[in-house]
Protein backbone atom coordinates (compact mmCIF):
# COMPACT_ATOMS: atom_id res chain seq x y z
CA UNK A 1 0.00 0.00 0.00
CA UNK A 2 1.33 3.43 -0.89
CA UNK A 3 2.12 6.10 1.68
CA UNK A 4 -0.98 8.13 2.52
CA UNK A 5 -0.86 11.70 1.19
CA UNK A 6 -2.04 12.94 4.57
CA UNK A 7 -1.55 11.07 7.81
CA UNK A 8 -2.87 12.52 11.06
CA UNK A 9 -1.82 10.59 14.15
CA UNK A 10 -3.24 10.98 17.68
CA UNK A 11 -3.70 14.72 17.25
CA UNK A 12 -4.99 16.69 20.20
CA UNK A 13 -5.54 20.43 20.13
CA UNK A 14 -6.28 22.59 23.16
CA UNK A 15 -7.24 26.21 22.57
CA UNK A 16 -7.86 28.61 25.46
CA UNK A 17 -8.37 25.78 27.91
CA UNK A 18 -10.79 23.84 25.73
CA UNK A 19 -10.03 20.59 24.00
CA UNK A 20 -11.01 21.20 20.39
CA UNK A 21 -9.63 18.00 18.91
CA UNK A 22 -8.95 14.76 20.72
CA UNK A 23 -7.28 11.55 19.54
CA UNK A 24 -7.85 12.37 15.91
CA UNK A 25 -6.49 9.83 13.48
CA UNK A 26 -6.95 10.21 9.77
CA UNK A 27 -5.32 8.79 6.66
CA UNK A 28 -6.08 10.24 3.25
CA UNK A 29 -4.90 8.24 0.27
CA UNK A 30 -4.03 9.38 -3.20
CA UNK A 31 -7.36 8.43 -4.78
CA UNK A 32 -9.59 9.48 -1.88
CA UNK A 33 -12.39 11.98 -2.08
CA UNK A 34 -12.84 12.44 1.63
CA UNK A 35 -15.77 14.32 3.15
CA UNK A 36 -15.53 15.38 6.79
CA UNK A 37 -18.81 16.52 8.25
CA UNK A 38 -19.70 17.77 11.68
CA UNK A 39 -21.53 20.49 13.56
CA UNK A 40 -20.30 24.07 13.69
CA UNK A 41 -17.63 24.36 16.36
CA UNK A 42 -16.85 20.67 16.00
CA UNK A 43 -13.22 21.36 15.08
CA UNK A 44 -13.34 20.98 11.30
CA UNK A 45 -11.46 24.15 10.46
CA UNK A 46 -9.04 23.45 13.32
CA UNK A 47 -8.26 20.03 11.86
CA UNK A 48 -7.57 21.60 8.45
CA UNK A 49 -5.33 24.21 10.06
CA UNK A 50 -3.36 21.51 11.82
CA UNK A 51 -2.90 19.65 8.52
CA UNK A 52 -1.86 22.87 6.79
CA UNK A 53 0.65 23.76 9.50
CA UNK A 54 -1.22 26.94 10.48
CA UNK A 55 -1.76 25.58 13.97
CA UNK A 56 0.57 23.45 16.09
CA UNK A 57 -1.25 20.54 17.76
CA UNK A 58 -0.72 20.09 21.50
CA UNK A 59 0.35 16.56 20.73
CA UNK A 60 0.32 14.14 17.81
CA UNK A 61 1.88 14.31 14.38
CA UNK A 62 0.87 15.22 10.85
CA UNK A 63 2.71 13.74 7.89
CA UNK A 64 2.35 15.01 4.34
CA UNK A 65 3.51 12.36 1.86
CA UNK A 66 5.37 10.71 4.73
CA UNK A 67 7.26 13.89 5.71
CA UNK A 68 6.71 16.26 8.62
CA UNK A 69 8.64 19.34 7.45
CA UNK A 70 7.09 22.63 6.45
CA UNK A 71 8.45 22.16 2.92
CA UNK A 72 6.07 19.22 2.36
CA UNK A 73 3.15 21.63 2.63
CA UNK A 74 3.70 22.84 -0.90
CA UNK A 75 2.05 19.59 -1.97
CA UNK A 76 -1.18 20.88 -0.41
CA UNK A 77 -3.72 23.03 -2.18
CA UNK A 78 -5.97 24.98 0.16
CA UNK A 79 -9.34 26.54 -0.54
CA UNK A 80 -10.05 28.53 2.63
CA UNK A 81 -13.47 29.20 4.01
CA UNK A 82 -15.03 31.84 1.85
CA UNK A 83 -14.50 35.41 3.04
CA UNK A 84 -11.57 34.61 5.29
CA UNK A 85 -9.47 37.16 3.45
CA UNK A 86 -10.13 40.65 2.22
CA UNK A 87 -11.85 40.74 -1.17
CA UNK A 88 -11.40 44.52 -1.27
CA UNK A 89 -7.66 43.98 -1.73
CA UNK A 90 -6.49 45.48 -5.04
CA UNK A 91 -5.44 42.37 -6.92
CA UNK A 92 -6.37 40.97 -10.30
CA UNK A 93 -7.52 37.40 -10.75
CA UNK A 94 -4.34 36.52 -12.65
CA UNK A 95 -2.10 38.03 -9.93
CA UNK A 96 -3.95 36.12 -7.24
CA UNK A 97 -3.78 32.83 -9.11
CA UNK A 98 -0.08 33.09 -9.97
CA UNK A 99 0.73 33.89 -6.34
CA UNK A 100 -0.04 30.22 -5.68
CA UNK A 101 3.26 29.42 -7.43
CA UNK A 102 5.39 31.32 -4.88
CA UNK A 103 5.86 28.20 -2.75
CA UNK A 104 7.60 26.48 -5.66
CA UNK A 105 10.10 29.26 -6.31
CA UNK A 106 13.20 28.85 -4.19
CA UNK A 107 15.64 31.26 -5.79
CA UNK A 108 15.89 34.78 -4.43
CA UNK A 109 14.52 37.25 -5.30
CA UNK A 110 11.46 35.26 -6.30
CA UNK A 111 10.45 35.93 -9.88
CA UNK A 112 7.77 34.19 -11.93
CA UNK A 113 9.14 32.19 -14.86
CA UNK A 114 7.62 30.86 -18.07
CA UNK A 115 6.32 27.72 -16.34
CA UNK A 116 4.60 29.76 -13.64
CA UNK A 117 2.80 31.81 -16.28
CA UNK A 118 1.87 28.72 -18.29
CA UNK A 119 0.46 26.96 -15.21
CA UNK A 120 -1.54 30.05 -14.35
CA UNK A 121 -3.15 30.29 -17.77
CA UNK A 122 -3.93 26.57 -17.63
CA UNK A 123 -5.59 26.88 -14.23
CA UNK A 124 -7.56 29.95 -15.35
CA UNK A 125 -8.84 28.05 -18.40
CA UNK A 126 -9.63 24.95 -16.40
CA UNK A 127 -11.76 27.00 -13.99
CA UNK A 128 -13.40 28.84 -16.87
CA UNK A 129 -12.25 32.29 -15.71
CA UNK A 130 -9.61 33.03 -18.37
CA UNK A 131 -11.68 35.93 -19.69
CA UNK A 132 -11.85 37.44 -16.19
CA UNK A 133 -8.10 37.26 -15.59
CA UNK A 134 -7.49 41.02 -15.64
CA UNK A 135 -10.51 41.91 -13.53
CA UNK A 136 -10.21 42.83 -9.89
CA UNK A 137 -11.14 40.03 -7.54
CA UNK A 138 -13.74 42.24 -5.81
CA UNK A 139 -15.62 42.80 -9.08
CA UNK A 140 -16.33 39.08 -9.52
CA UNK A 141 -19.47 37.24 -8.47
CA UNK A 142 -19.30 34.84 -5.55
CA UNK A 143 -19.05 31.79 -7.78
CA UNK A 144 -16.33 33.38 -9.90
CA UNK A 145 -14.35 34.37 -6.82
CA UNK A 146 -14.55 30.81 -5.62
CA UNK A 147 -13.24 29.47 -8.91
CA UNK A 148 -10.35 31.94 -8.68
CA UNK A 149 -9.52 30.63 -5.21
CA UNK A 150 -9.54 27.05 -6.48
CA UNK A 151 -7.36 28.09 -9.45
CA UNK A 152 -4.82 29.52 -7.01
CA UNK A 153 -4.76 26.19 -5.17
CA UNK A 154 -4.32 24.29 -8.45
CA UNK A 155 -1.34 26.21 -9.89
CA UNK A 156 0.84 24.75 -7.16
CA UNK A 157 0.15 21.29 -8.65
CA UNK A 158 -1.00 19.88 -5.29
CA UNK A 159 -1.29 16.20 -4.41
CA UNK A 160 -4.24 17.00 -2.15
CA UNK A 161 -6.86 19.70 -2.33
CA UNK A 162 -8.33 20.75 1.02
CA UNK A 163 -11.61 22.66 0.95
CA UNK A 164 -13.20 24.36 3.94
CA UNK A 165 -16.98 24.87 3.69
CA UNK A 166 -16.70 25.68 0.00
CA UNK A 167 -20.40 26.15 -0.75
CA UNK A 168 -21.67 28.15 2.20
CA UNK A 169 -21.91 31.47 0.38
CA UNK A 170 -22.85 30.35 -3.11
CA UNK A 171 -26.29 29.59 -4.51
CA UNK A 172 -27.46 26.10 -5.44
CA UNK A 173 -26.66 26.17 -9.19
CA UNK A 174 -23.17 27.50 -8.44
CA UNK A 175 -22.67 24.77 -5.86
CA UNK A 176 -23.72 22.11 -8.39
CA UNK A 177 -21.28 23.54 -10.92
CA UNK A 178 -18.62 23.58 -8.23
CA UNK A 179 -19.08 19.88 -7.45
CA UNK A 180 -18.81 18.96 -11.10
CA UNK A 181 -15.44 20.77 -11.12
CA UNK A 182 -14.35 18.69 -8.12
CA UNK A 183 -15.33 15.52 -9.96
CA UNK A 184 -12.95 16.43 -12.75
CA UNK A 185 -10.13 17.27 -10.34
CA UNK A 186 -10.26 14.05 -8.39
CA UNK A 187 -8.58 12.15 -11.18
CA UNK A 188 -5.49 14.27 -10.56
CA UNK A 189 -5.41 14.65 -6.78
CA UNK A 190 -6.92 13.55 -3.50
CA UNK A 191 -9.65 15.82 -2.19
CA UNK A 192 -10.63 16.55 1.39
CA UNK A 193 -13.88 18.44 1.77
CA UNK A 194 -15.06 19.81 5.09
CA UNK A 195 -18.65 20.92 5.64
CA UNK A 196 -21.29 21.27 8.33
CA UNK A 197 -24.06 20.74 5.83
CA UNK A 198 -24.68 17.04 5.32
CA UNK A 199 -27.09 17.92 2.53
CA UNK A 200 -24.32 19.04 0.20
CA UNK A 201 -22.05 16.01 0.21
CA UNK A 202 -21.40 15.30 -3.44
CA UNK A 203 -22.22 11.92 -4.85
CA UNK A 204 -18.71 10.80 -5.68
CA UNK A 205 -17.12 10.94 -2.23
CA UNK A 206 -15.25 7.75 -1.43
CA UNK A 207 -15.05 8.16 2.32
CA UNK A 208 -16.98 10.06 4.96
CA UNK A 209 -16.04 10.91 8.52
CA UNK A 210 -17.88 12.81 11.24
CA UNK A 211 -15.99 15.24 13.42
CA UNK A 212 -17.07 16.61 16.74
CA UNK A 213 -13.92 16.90 18.82
CA UNK A 214 -13.30 13.23 18.00
CA UNK A 215 -13.28 11.87 14.48
CA UNK A 216 -15.67 9.05 13.68
CA UNK A 217 -14.56 7.28 10.55
CA UNK A 218 -16.14 4.68 8.40
CA UNK A 219 -14.57 2.69 5.62
CA UNK A 220 -17.23 3.39 3.05
CA UNK A 221 -18.82 6.50 1.69
CA UNK A 222 -21.97 6.02 3.75
CA UNK A 223 -23.08 8.24 6.54
CA UNK A 224 -24.52 5.88 9.11
CA UNK A 225 -26.96 6.99 11.77
CA UNK A 226 -24.42 5.77 14.37
CA UNK A 227 -21.77 8.15 13.07
CA UNK A 228 -24.13 11.08 13.01
CA UNK A 229 -25.40 10.33 16.47
CA UNK A 230 -21.86 10.04 17.80
CA UNK A 231 -20.81 13.27 16.14
CA UNK A 232 -23.88 15.39 16.76
CA UNK A 233 -24.72 13.86 20.14
CA UNK A 234 -28.35 13.49 19.25
CA UNK A 235 -30.32 11.19 17.02
CA UNK A 236 -30.41 12.72 13.59
CA UNK A 237 -33.14 11.77 11.22
CA UNK A 238 -31.32 11.28 7.94
CA UNK A 239 -34.29 11.73 5.69
CA UNK A 240 -35.69 14.73 7.56
CA UNK A 241 -32.29 16.38 7.33
CA UNK A 242 -32.33 15.89 3.62
CA UNK A 243 -29.32 13.66 3.25
CA UNK A 244 -29.48 12.81 -0.43
CA UNK A 245 -30.15 9.18 -1.15
CA UNK A 246 -27.13 9.07 -3.40
CA UNK A 247 -24.90 9.03 -0.32
CA UNK A 248 -26.08 5.53 0.45
CA UNK A 249 -24.25 2.55 -0.84
CA UNK A 250 -26.65 1.30 -3.48
CA UNK A 251 -26.24 4.53 -5.39
CA UNK A 252 -22.51 4.71 -4.84
CA UNK A 253 -22.23 1.80 -7.27
CA UNK A 254 -23.23 4.07 -10.09
CA UNK A 255 -19.68 5.40 -10.20
CA UNK B 1 5.66 83.90 -6.49
CA UNK B 2 8.41 81.98 -8.29
CA UNK B 3 11.05 84.14 -6.64
CA UNK B 4 10.70 81.99 -3.52
CA UNK B 5 12.30 79.10 -5.41
CA UNK B 6 15.51 81.09 -5.10
CA UNK B 7 15.59 80.44 -1.37
CA UNK B 8 17.44 77.31 -0.28
CA UNK B 9 15.00 76.60 2.56
CA UNK B 10 12.18 76.54 0.05
CA UNK B 11 13.96 74.19 -2.37
CA UNK B 12 14.79 71.93 0.60
CA UNK B 13 11.14 71.94 1.60
CA UNK B 14 10.07 70.85 -1.89
CA UNK B 15 12.71 68.08 -2.01
CA UNK B 16 11.67 66.87 1.45
CA UNK B 17 8.02 66.91 0.37
CA UNK B 18 8.76 64.80 -2.72
CA UNK B 19 10.89 62.29 -0.77
CA UNK B 20 8.26 61.95 1.95
CA UNK B 21 5.54 61.48 -0.68
CA UNK B 22 7.44 58.63 -2.35
CA UNK B 23 7.78 56.78 0.97
CA UNK B 24 4.15 57.54 1.88
CA UNK B 25 2.74 56.37 -1.42
CA UNK B 26 4.56 53.04 -1.30
CA UNK B 27 4.23 52.18 2.39
CA UNK B 28 0.84 53.88 2.80
CA UNK B 29 -0.52 51.52 0.13
CA UNK B 30 0.27 48.52 2.33
CA UNK B 31 -1.11 50.34 5.39
CA UNK B 32 -4.43 50.95 3.60
CA UNK B 33 -4.89 47.54 1.96
CA UNK B 34 -3.79 45.62 5.07
CA UNK B 35 -5.89 47.90 7.30
CA UNK B 36 -2.99 48.84 9.54
CA UNK B 37 -4.02 52.46 10.02
CA UNK B 38 -4.34 52.23 13.80
CA UNK B 39 -1.10 50.23 14.15
CA UNK B 40 0.64 52.99 12.20
CA UNK B 41 -0.97 55.59 14.47
CA UNK B 42 0.39 53.74 17.50
CA UNK B 43 3.87 53.57 15.99
CA UNK B 44 3.88 57.27 15.11
CA UNK B 45 2.76 58.43 18.53
CA UNK B 46 5.27 56.14 20.20
CA UNK B 47 7.87 58.13 18.24
CA UNK B 48 7.33 60.99 20.68
CA UNK B 49 8.93 58.82 23.37
CA UNK B 50 12.01 58.62 21.14
CA UNK B 51 12.00 62.38 20.54
CA UNK B 52 11.96 62.94 24.31
CA UNK B 53 14.72 60.38 24.80
CA UNK B 54 16.80 62.18 22.16
CA UNK B 55 16.43 65.48 24.02
CA UNK B 56 17.29 63.83 27.31
CA UNK B 57 20.42 62.16 25.94
CA UNK B 58 21.41 65.26 24.00
CA UNK B 59 21.38 63.46 20.61
CA UNK B 60 19.39 64.26 17.48
CA UNK B 61 15.75 63.64 18.52
CA UNK B 62 15.09 62.02 15.13
CA UNK B 63 17.71 59.36 15.91
CA UNK B 64 15.92 58.66 19.19
CA UNK B 65 12.63 58.52 17.29
CA UNK B 66 14.07 56.06 14.75
CA UNK B 67 15.26 53.66 17.45
CA UNK B 68 12.00 54.02 19.39
CA UNK B 69 9.65 53.50 16.45
CA UNK B 70 11.53 50.50 15.08
CA UNK B 71 11.54 48.89 18.54
CA UNK B 72 7.83 49.65 18.97
CA UNK B 73 7.02 48.25 15.53
CA UNK B 74 8.89 45.00 16.25
CA UNK B 75 7.30 44.73 19.70
CA UNK B 76 3.75 45.30 18.45
CA UNK B 77 4.29 43.02 15.48
CA UNK B 78 5.48 40.18 17.68
CA UNK B 79 2.53 40.66 20.02
CA UNK B 80 0.14 40.69 17.09
CA UNK B 81 1.56 37.46 15.68
CA UNK B 82 1.61 35.69 19.04
CA UNK B 83 -1.42 37.00 20.88
CA UNK B 84 -3.73 38.08 18.05
CA UNK B 85 -6.27 39.27 20.60
CA UNK B 86 -7.15 42.70 21.90
CA UNK B 87 -4.82 44.30 19.41
CA UNK B 88 -6.76 47.57 19.51
CA UNK B 89 -6.26 47.80 23.28
CA UNK B 90 -2.53 47.14 22.89
CA UNK B 91 -2.31 49.81 20.18
CA UNK B 92 -4.11 52.30 22.42
CA UNK B 93 -1.74 51.55 25.29
CA UNK B 94 1.38 51.92 23.11
CA UNK B 95 -0.03 55.10 21.59
CA UNK B 96 -0.52 56.81 24.97
CA UNK B 97 2.54 55.31 26.68
CA UNK B 98 4.83 56.60 23.90
CA UNK B 99 3.49 60.10 24.33
CA UNK B 100 3.76 59.83 28.14
CA UNK B 101 7.39 58.70 27.98
CA UNK B 102 8.17 61.61 25.67
CA UNK B 103 6.57 64.13 28.03
CA UNK B 104 8.52 62.73 31.01
CA UNK B 105 11.85 62.89 29.18
CA UNK B 106 11.22 66.42 27.93
CA UNK B 107 10.32 67.45 31.51
CA UNK B 108 13.49 65.81 32.89
CA UNK B 109 15.72 67.47 30.30
CA UNK B 110 17.27 70.58 31.82
CA UNK B 111 16.54 73.80 29.99
CA UNK B 112 14.23 74.49 27.09
CA UNK B 113 13.44 71.89 24.42
CA UNK B 114 13.99 73.66 21.09
CA UNK B 115 11.78 72.76 18.11
CA UNK B 116 9.49 70.59 20.24
CA UNK B 117 6.47 72.08 18.55
CA UNK B 118 7.86 71.32 15.10
CA UNK B 119 8.24 67.61 15.95
CA UNK B 120 4.60 67.50 16.99
CA UNK B 121 3.14 69.45 14.10
CA UNK B 122 5.95 69.50 11.54
CA UNK B 123 7.65 72.34 9.81
CA UNK B 124 8.79 71.40 6.36
CA UNK B 125 10.21 74.90 5.80
CA UNK B 126 12.82 74.24 8.48
CA UNK B 127 14.11 70.87 7.25
CA UNK B 128 17.94 70.99 7.40
CA UNK B 129 20.22 69.58 4.71
CA UNK B 130 21.34 66.64 6.83
CA UNK B 131 17.76 65.48 7.27
CA UNK B 132 17.18 65.60 3.52
CA UNK B 133 20.14 63.28 3.03
CA UNK B 134 18.73 60.92 5.69
CA UNK B 135 15.33 61.00 3.99
CA UNK B 136 16.96 60.21 0.65
CA UNK B 137 18.71 57.15 2.10
CA UNK B 138 15.47 55.92 3.68
CA UNK B 139 13.58 56.31 0.40
CA UNK B 140 16.24 54.28 -1.43
CA UNK B 141 15.99 51.53 1.21
CA UNK B 142 12.18 51.45 1.02
CA UNK B 143 12.08 51.36 -2.78
CA UNK B 144 14.76 48.66 -2.95
CA UNK B 145 13.11 46.40 -0.36
CA UNK B 146 9.66 46.71 -1.94
CA UNK B 147 11.05 46.12 -5.45
CA UNK B 148 12.86 42.98 -4.29
CA UNK B 149 10.01 41.56 -2.19
CA UNK B 150 6.97 42.84 -4.10
CA UNK B 151 5.47 39.38 -4.71
CA UNK B 152 6.13 38.11 -1.20
CA UNK B 153 4.71 41.26 0.42
CA UNK B 154 1.66 41.01 -1.81
CA UNK B 155 1.06 37.37 -0.80
CA UNK B 156 1.54 38.13 2.90
CA UNK B 157 -0.67 41.21 2.98
CA UNK B 158 -3.38 39.60 0.84
CA UNK B 159 -3.73 36.21 2.49
CA UNK B 160 -1.22 35.47 5.29
CA UNK B 161 -2.63 31.97 5.89
CA UNK B 162 -2.05 30.92 2.31
CA UNK B 163 1.43 32.47 2.40
CA UNK B 164 2.16 30.31 5.46
CA UNK B 165 0.96 27.17 3.68
CA UNK B 166 3.30 28.07 0.80
CA UNK B 167 6.10 28.17 3.38
CA UNK B 168 6.93 31.85 2.89
CA UNK B 169 8.60 33.54 5.89
CA UNK B 170 5.35 35.26 6.86
CA UNK B 171 6.48 36.36 10.31
CA UNK B 172 9.70 37.97 9.10
CA UNK B 173 7.94 39.67 6.18
CA UNK B 174 5.23 41.07 8.48
CA UNK B 175 7.84 42.46 10.86
CA UNK B 176 9.82 43.89 7.94
CA UNK B 177 6.73 45.71 6.74
CA UNK B 178 6.19 47.19 10.23
CA UNK B 179 9.82 48.35 10.32
CA UNK B 180 9.33 50.04 6.94
CA UNK B 181 6.24 51.77 8.35
CA UNK B 182 8.31 52.92 11.35
CA UNK B 183 11.03 54.36 9.08
CA UNK B 184 8.42 56.13 6.95
CA UNK B 185 6.85 57.62 10.07
CA UNK B 186 10.24 59.02 11.13
CA UNK B 187 10.65 60.63 7.70
CA UNK B 188 7.22 62.23 7.96
CA UNK B 189 7.82 63.74 11.40
CA UNK B 190 9.83 66.57 9.80
CA UNK B 191 7.15 67.20 7.23
CA UNK B 192 3.83 67.09 9.07
CA UNK B 193 4.73 66.15 12.65
CA UNK B 194 3.87 63.18 14.85
CA UNK B 195 0.22 64.12 15.35
CA UNK B 196 -0.53 64.43 11.63
CA UNK B 197 1.62 61.60 10.24
CA UNK B 198 -1.20 59.16 9.95
CA UNK B 199 -3.14 61.34 7.51
CA UNK B 200 -0.30 61.77 5.02
CA UNK B 201 0.48 58.06 5.27
CA UNK B 202 -3.04 56.95 4.46
CA UNK B 203 -4.95 59.63 2.53
CA UNK B 204 -3.01 59.54 -0.79
CA UNK B 205 -3.16 55.73 -0.81
CA UNK B 206 -6.85 55.72 0.12
CA UNK B 207 -7.70 58.07 -2.77
CA UNK B 208 -5.50 56.05 -5.11
CA UNK B 209 -7.38 52.88 -4.15
CA UNK B 210 -10.55 54.34 -5.70
CA UNK B 211 -8.97 54.50 -9.15
CA UNK B 212 -6.54 51.58 -9.32
CA UNK B 213 -6.80 47.81 -9.46
CA UNK B 214 -3.31 46.64 -8.51
CA UNK B 215 -0.81 47.31 -5.74
CA UNK B 216 1.76 48.56 -8.25
CA UNK B 217 -0.50 51.19 -9.84
CA UNK B 218 -1.97 52.11 -6.47
CA UNK B 219 1.54 52.94 -5.21
CA UNK B 220 2.35 54.99 -8.28
CA UNK B 221 -0.81 57.10 -8.12
CA UNK B 222 -0.44 57.52 -4.34
CA UNK B 223 3.08 58.88 -4.83
CA UNK B 224 1.88 61.36 -7.46
CA UNK B 225 -1.03 62.47 -5.27
CA UNK B 226 1.25 62.83 -2.26
CA UNK B 227 3.63 65.05 -4.22
CA UNK B 228 0.73 67.17 -5.44
CA UNK B 229 -0.71 67.56 -1.92
CA UNK B 230 2.59 68.43 -0.25
CA UNK B 231 3.59 70.97 -2.92
CA UNK B 232 0.13 72.52 -2.91
CA UNK B 233 0.21 72.60 0.89
CA UNK B 234 3.65 74.22 1.01
CA UNK B 235 2.67 76.90 -1.51
CA UNK B 236 -0.63 77.62 0.22
CA UNK B 237 0.99 77.83 3.65
CA UNK B 238 3.57 80.25 2.23
CA UNK B 239 0.96 82.42 0.51
CA UNK B 240 -1.44 82.46 3.48
CA UNK B 241 1.30 82.50 6.10
CA UNK B 242 -0.11 79.52 8.04
CA UNK B 243 1.59 76.32 9.36
CA UNK B 244 2.74 74.03 6.53
CA UNK B 245 2.05 70.60 8.10
CA UNK B 246 -1.55 71.40 8.90
CA UNK B 247 -2.09 72.90 5.44
CA UNK B 248 -0.73 69.79 3.71
CA UNK B 249 -3.05 67.59 5.77
CA UNK B 250 -6.10 69.77 5.10
CA UNK B 251 -5.37 69.80 1.35
CA UNK B 252 -5.17 65.96 1.45
CA UNK B 253 -8.36 65.66 3.50
CA UNK B 254 -10.33 67.94 1.18
CA UNK B 255 -9.08 65.92 -1.80
CA UNK B 256 -10.09 62.66 -0.10
CA UNK B 257 -13.57 63.97 0.70
CA UNK B 258 -13.91 65.23 -2.87
CA UNK B 259 -12.83 61.87 -4.28
CA UNK B 260 -15.29 60.00 -2.07
CA UNK B 261 -18.20 62.25 -3.03
CA UNK B 262 -17.34 62.09 -6.75
CA UNK B 263 -17.10 58.32 -6.55
CA UNK B 264 -20.45 58.10 -4.78
CA UNK B 265 -22.15 60.30 -7.39
CA UNK B 266 -20.58 58.32 -10.22
CA UNK B 267 -21.82 55.03 -8.81
CA UNK B 268 -25.24 56.52 -8.17
CA UNK B 269 -25.78 57.15 -11.90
Amino acid sequence: MTVPVIEVEDVRVRLRGHTVLEDVNLAVHQDDFYAIIGPNGGGKTTLLKVILGLLQPSCGTVRILGGTGAAARKELGYVPQFRTFDFEYPITVREMVISGRLGHITRFPRRYGAEDHARTEEALRMMGIADLADRQIRDLSGGEQQRAIIARALVGDPKVLLLDEPTVYVDAPTAAQFYSILDRLRERMAIVLVTHDIGVIPEHVTRVACLNRRLYTHDTNEITPDMLEAAYHCPVDLIAHGVPHRVFSEHAEEE
Amino acid sequence: MFEILGFEFFRNALIAGVLASVACGIIGTYVVVRRMVSVSGGISHAAFGGIGLGYYLGIDPLLGATAFTVATALGMGTLQLRARQQMDTIIGAVWAAGMAIGILFVYLTPGFAPDLFSYLFGNILLVPRGDILLMGVLVVIIVAVVALLYRELQAVTFDPDYATVMNLPVERLSLLLLVLIALTVVMLIRVVGIILVIALLTLPAAISRLYTTRIRSMMLLAVILGIAFTIAGILLSYLLDVPSGATIILVSTVAYAGALVTERLRQGD
